[in-house]
């Protein structure tokens, strides 16, 4: 019999199974590489597989609200937003309370997708779920594993799951388009989401899958622009139209895109320090830069392409304490938000965005160990989304698309 | 502002701002490393974390005044990461196949090794996990593991009650000789 409490014999078993471990793996060339990475990771927070937390998903059917629906109004008669001095405080404790977004939501801990219709019970985890023909189709991601699964409207996989880089929707829900590695090379397939045409695939060079091509978002009805990896974690981007893969110089990475405007932003330079972010012209083929900044990392472009949301820079592992909506022409901040909390508590918004029409961005926070899910205006407006809870401590995440 | 600034001065503060972090890195990596292990149970994961964390460290170097808060800043990092939301899901379902360690079979715990308890420490869920780590092994205060886990002492506490009672829970009754295996009369429950 052992007389020893019990916190004492963990705390023994906590020594011997440790300290003789005498490892010292890396050297500061290793960690230098992963910073670098980190920081390019932070700058395409939509591309990382690591990010496995992002997920994709549009409301289920036709008749549901859009997550990223567009006013009727023409961004051209509109006037800007005039500038808001001094970050407004996100406090969703104190914040109004709204019942819901048209935001999908996905429950990190339950297989479930959260919409203003309802709860669909999903039969595992994904990180992207759209409506596809008379069913779904979905990614799965197993430790940053991508397969692209096509389900019925059962629920049931149909055919064999394929290596993937991820899965966007067009603004308008009307299109998805995907990637999906086959006989040697990665290939950008562009899909009406009711069906009626055949899908649209462009093969790209031939690769290896472990350097995959992710998907961006459309920048325009029948392009979309997707990232492609090469082993030693270069990025291309591309533009992939009418059978063919165009070339995009202009950034290290992309981000995110916009079809309203035809822009795309990411990463411009980065040198561990510091990384910096812009927006370039996608309609030419020369990738002319509108605009830079190195004061946000760039997320994505309200539906109708006026804005765009902006992080910290130097987001650590829970998110970024600050969130910013950028005017999309000029890169100039609208708009900033902090998250309340105190200096003790860990207070983030999660790099996830989703639009509830062109001037609410939808966002997850954490302060302390709570997660919220909020909708912040253009306006400078803060509300709390009340109604959608998680099964467990996780929360939810907002579902986006790009 | 758009201007590349790359002078001497910048090279020479990136030259200090490495000779710096390798000296922190030599002092403490080992440490550390030891602690990354107990947090994930794998060595691979181990080394991730750790990588993972000095890079995050790295890159915020020159905003960490307090030099003395270093470690507790790759810890928070490494906890965070080990919690974070996918890698709890792929541990959760890692661990509903495992086959735990059959207590009845296993009823001594002065072996010398320690390794039966560990083994329930690693069936634990990774919030419970960090806390049991964090406390019995860092030997942390309650307030530095809330500031580590950015969580409330009062979810420190329950957090390890309820680690402790797992651990009560599947430990053989040799372990625990203050647990609620015994009744007055010396019965197990």
């Amino acid at each position: 019999m052992n007389n020893t409490p019990l916190e004492d014999q963990v705390h023994d078993a906590l020594r011997r199974t440790a300290d003789p471990l005498h490892r010292t793996p890396f050297t500061v060339g290793d960690v230098r590489t992963r910073a670098r990475r980190i920081q390019r990771r932070r700058a395409a927070v939509a591309a990382g597989a690591v990010a496995a937390v992002l997920a994709v998903a549009v409301p289920i059917g036709a008749a549901m609200v859009g997550p990223a629906q567009r006013s009727e109004v023409p961004p051209a008669t509109q006037t800007p937003a005039p500038r808001l001095t001094g970050p407004i405080l996100v406090d969703p404790r104190s914040a109004e309370v709204v019942e819901s977004t048209s935001v999908p939501l996905l429950d990190v801990d339950g297989a479930r997708l959260l919409t203003q219709e309802g709860t669909v019970d999903l039969p595992r985890a994904y990180d992207s779920l759209t409506p596809y023909l008379d069913g779904w189709v979905a990614v799965a991601n197993e430790e940053g594993t991508l397969t692209l699964e096509v389900l019925d409207d059962d629920l049931r996989v149909v055919g064999d799951p394929v290596p993937t880089g991820g899965l966007v929707v067009s603004t308008d829900g009307q299109q998805v388009a995907w990637t999906e590695y086959a006989d040697g090379r990665w290939q950008v397939v562009r899909a009406p989401v009711a069906g009626g045409t055949e899908p649209d695939t462009t093969p790209l060079a031939p690769g290896p899958e472990g350097a995959p091509v992710r998907p961006v978002g459309f920048l325009s009805a029948t392009e979309v622009v997707v990232d492609r990896f090469d082993e030693a974690g270069e990025v291309t981007t591309y533009v992939v139209g009418d059978g063919a893969a165009d070339e995009l110089p202009g950034l290290l990475q992309a981000t995110s895109s916009s079809a309203a405007t035809g822009t795309l932003a990411g990463l411009t330079s980065t040198d561990l320090a510091s990384g910096c972010s812009g927006v370039v012209d996608g309609r030419g083929q020369a990738g002319t830069r509108t605009w830079e900044t190195c004061d946000h990392t760039l997320d994505s472009f309200s539906p109708d392409g006026r804005h765009i949301v902006g992080f910290a820079p130097d987001s650590d592992g829970y998110g970024s304490p600050t969130v910013s909506i950028l005017d999309a022409d000029t890169g100039e901040a609208v708009v900033d938000f902090e998250v309340a909390g105190s200096r003790r508590q860990v207070a983030a918004f999660h790099d996830r965005v989703g639009w509830d029409g062109d001037d609410t961005a939808v966002l997850t926070l954490l302060t302390g160990d709570e997660r919220f899910v909020v909708r912040l205006g253009v306006d400078g407006s803060v509300q709390r989304v009340g109604g959608a809870t998680s099964i467990d401590s996780s929360g939810l995440v907002v579902a986006e698309v790009r | 502002m758009t201007a590349t600034l790359v002078g001497m001065g910048a090279h020479d503060r990136r030259a200090d701002k490495d000779a710096d972090f390798s000296a922190y890195m030599s002092a403490r990596q080992t440490a550390l490393y030891r602690t990354a292990y107990l947090l994930a149970g794998d060595h691979a994961t181990a080394e991730d974390l750790l990588q993972n964390a000095f890079a995050k460290l790295y890159l915020s170097w020159d905003r960490v005044r307090d030099r003395e808060a270093l470690d507790g800043y790759v810890r928070r990092i490494m906890v965070n990461e080990n919690n974070s939301l996918w890698r709890r899901a792929w541990k959760r379902r890692e661990h509903s196949t495992d086959t735990l360690p059959e207590t009845g079979s296993v009823d001594t715990y002065d072996d010398g090794m320690g390794g039966v308890l560990w083994s329930f420490v690693q069936t634990l869920p990774p919030k419970q996990r960090s806390v049991i780590v964090l406390r019995y092994y860092e030997q942390l205060s309650e307030a530095e593991i809330a500031e580590t886990l950015g969580i409330s002492v009062g979810t420190v506490k329950s957090q390890a009650s309820r680690a402790l009672a797992g651990l009560r829970a599947r430990a053989p009754r040799s372990l625990d000789p203050h647990g609620p295996h015994h009744d007055e009369s010396g019965d197990a429950r």
